[in-house]
């Protein structure tokens, strides 16, 4: 394979060491797929669409020339939609994909939560009581002298009931600063439940509904902000409550994680609630002398995708690599079995699995794979699950071939800030706060915060953009926070050390990082914990000095290499909590510049924070540089002001 | 109580003697490494600790940027 095209795949070395296994071994990859078949140039911008049985209709841009009015009006589908009604149609069940997603696993966490308060899920327990009570507080929730489990059951109730809420608005809106809740109130975008919003998108977009991309897009909005301030927002304080609050601890990421000698298991997929269990399956003896008994040293468990980043924060499980690195773990011919969950997973697995000795497990039935073999997680037998799949795994290392490459390469990384632990770190047990990077802010120390996250996407080189967007903005100045596979690009490009502040942030950042004993860029989790974010960015405003908006702080948010829903209704969701956010790789709407112009300017007017579309990383690492700026600006702390000793005279001189 | 005599350089002297610290040094080892949050060990510590270190959400006399006679 030519050097140059190879490259152009990823910049990380034990990838493309593997993409050349691959070669050889005549595996297709998504890399592989990606070349082969362009993206269709109609569907790309939006102005495709197939809501009927009339279509799909197909209402592109005239190519290569300026379009006309006359041609603008017969740029409509059959039943008259617009390319506006199409490009925002689309937009919105983007979204609503995206929301029904985050939102479901947020379900699904609030079910098991119940069950575990209840006792019916054995091996499940209340491992955080402080963010039990702070739930209970926020909720109205009784504490007094009831036990943990009592306050639990009605705690999970609560949490469920907001799914199917019909009418008021999400109890977490309530943690939103006070001004942008009259904001959205203001805006009717106020979610009312979190399905419902979804519903409705599903609803307004059928064929002869919604036909205003204006108040199409407001439905998307209602519905992004029932995902960010709802389901993911329930998905991680419940989990943080069942698993633990993240703390900082040491971690390793990349496929040189794996072992050559030990049985190795990757999980896969976003749900932390069966690979908790098979954490601690993994560890029991029984399973470790089965372990011996086929030849094998140990079991070696490794994470892959947002499951990583979760068993990852809470346990220092290692992380084998971000989403367009499934397949190569399985090419290194060294992966026992992989377990999958939901979300991010490739149908291609079991087809590579075939070329080596892999098993591929699926263990939600809502996600089966054809060439899988299904082992259904119980909650209410939960060990006896994680048993069955580590089990698996054992009895299949024996079968491993000979033709195994694992790269050598691997990092170290910090992982686990959440909210919680950024306020600790900053002001410590007795008077935690975020006054320290509000007055380094206000400084100039720190030019402003930046949230880096989504995920890897085929059509462009991987971890690259994420790399370095990342680099530039740590070089100037700007505190970075990540979720999801972004993250795990970082890591793997050692940003997420201490050491690295002295080595790539500029001299400002690096002074804060050092006296505080944080790397520049935090690992904050998962992509349902871009919620930390909103959380940490509200703490922000509510400590003073920067506004009294999310819109006023010095902040911006990118995603460099998205390409799933979830990552449009982030990006939606902190666009409408006043976060100017940029985009790379591509825009889905740029088929209507009408609807694009009202993402990318409108919106600023309307929410503070609005979209912006740049591919060239280090571009869109300067438009947020930029907008940081701006926004120092309007606070008044663009400058440095020279620091003077008043003596007497110069006092009344004043007067 | 016991006290920790520690060896120290002093300017114009040689190693002098001086009395160490009598507080928990406060570095966790193994297990325990970062795990502030077990440091709160009883409920009224914890809802203590939301009213201060969580003030933002929880504390009955913080205001900080968001002061306002009617809340929202």
């Amino acid at each position: 394979m030519a050097e140059v095209e190879k490259n152009k795949k990823s910049v990380d070395t034990a990838s493309l060491e593997l993409i050349d296994k691959a070669c050889a071994d005549e595996v297709s990859l998504a890399f592989d797929r990606a070349e082969q078949m362009k993206p269709c140039p109609i569907g790309v911008v939006g102005s495709c669409c197939s809501n009927c049985g009339m279509g799909p209709c197909r209402v592109p841009l005239p190519k290569g020339k300026e379009e006309t009015p006359e041609g603008k009006k017969k740029r409509r589908g059959i039943c008259g939609a617009t390319a506006e009604t199409i490009a925002a149609r689309n937009f919105a069940r983007m979204i609503a994909g995206g929301a029904a997603a985050h939102s479901d696993h947020g379900r699904a966490v609030a079910e098991l939560f119940i069950a575990a308060a209840k006792g019916e899920a054995p091996g499940y327990e209340i491992r955080d009581e402080q963010k039990l009570l702070q739930l209970a507080l926020d909720w109205g929730i009784e504490i007094g002298d009831r036990s943990n489990q009592e306050i639990a059951v009605d705690l999970g109730e609560k949490a469920l009931a907001e799914f199917g809420r019909q009418e008021g608005e999400l109890l977490f809106l309530k943690r939103a600063p006070l001004k942008r809740q009259e904001l959205w109130r203001k805006r009717g975008v106020a979610p009312r439940g979190i399905d419902r919003e979804i519903v409705e998108i599903m609803h307004r977009t059928h064929a002869g509904v919604d036909q205003d991309y204006q108040n199409l897009l407001k439905q998307g909005t209602r519905a992004a902000l029932a995902d960010g301030w709802g389901g993911s927002m329930i998905a991680t304080e419940l989990q943080d409550i069942l698993f633990g609050t993240p703390a900082p601890l040491l971690g390793q990421v990349n496929l040189g994680v794996l072992k050559e000698d030990e049985v190795n298991l990757i999980i896969h997929g976003h749900e932390p609630l069966l690979s908790e269990m098979i954490v601690v399956a993994a560890q029991d003896t029984e399973m470790i002398e089965l372990a011996k008994s086929k030849g094998a040293k140990g079991i070696n468990l490794a994470g892959m995708c947002c499951t990583a980043n979760e068993i990852l924060m809470r346990h220092g499980v290692p992380l084998a690599g971000n989403f367009l690195q499934q397949e190569l773990a399985l090419v290194t011919g060294a992966v026992d079995a992989m377990v999958v969950d939901v979300q991010c997973i490739m149908e291609s697995l079991p087809d590579i699995a075939q070329c080596y000795h892999t098993k591929i497990i699926t263990t939600s039935p809502k996600a089966k794979i054809t060439g899988a073999i299904h082992i259904e997680f119980d909650e209410h037998k939960a060990m006896e699950s994680a048993k069955e799949v580590v089990r698996t795994a054992i009895e299949n290392f024996p079968r491993r071939g000979k033709n195994i490459l694992i790269p050598q390469e691997q990092h170290d990384l910090i992982a686990g800030f959440s909210h919680e632990t950024i306020n600790y770190l900053l002001g410590g047990l007795f008077r935690a706060s975020y006054r320290p990077l509000n007055d380094n802010i206000i400084n100039g120390r720190i030019r402003g915060v930046a949230g880096v996250v989504g995920c890897n996407n085929a059509r462009s080189t991987h971890n690259e953009g994420h790399i370095n967007m990342v680099k530039e903005l740590i070089k100037n100045d700007v505190l970075v926070l990540q979720t999801g596979c972004s993250a795990m690009a970082s890591a793997m490009a050692g940003l997420m050390v201490p050491e690295a502040a002295a080595k790539y942030a500029g001299e400002g950042l690096a002074s804060v990082c050092e006296a505080v004993g944080i790397p520049p860029v935090l690992h904050m989790g998962s992509c349902v914990d871009n919620s930390r974010i909103l959380i940490a960015a509200t703490a922000m405003v509510k400590d003073g000095g920067l506004g009294d908006d999310i819109s006023d702080l010095p902040v911006a948010g990118a995603a460099p290499e998205w390409m799933s829903e979830k990552a449009i209704s982030i990006g939606q969701y902190f666009v409408a909590s006043g976060v100017f956010t940029v985009f790379g790789v591509t825009w889905p709407t740029t088929g209507s510049k009408e609807v694009t112009d009202y993402l990318f300017k409108d919106f600023e007017e309307m929410y503070g924070g609005m979209w912006a579309f740049e591919p060239d990383p280090i571009k869109a690492a300067q438009l947020m540089i930029e907008h940081i700026d701006k926004k120092r600006k309007a606070l008044g702390i663009d400058k440095a002001r020279e620091r003077i000793l008043y003596d007497m005279e110069m006092r009344r001189d004043l007067i | 109580m016991e006290y920790k005599i520690e060896k120290k350089s002093a300017p114009g002297r040689e190693e002098v003697e001086v009395l160490g610290a009598t507080f928990e040094e406060g570095k966790p080892e193994g297990e325990e490494m970062g795990r502030w949050r077990q440091k709160l060990a009883s409920r009224e510590e914890k809802l203590k600790y939301l009213q201060t270190g969580e003030r933002y959400w929880y504390g009955k006399d913080w205001y900080g940027s968001e002061k306002r006679k009617n809340p929202a």
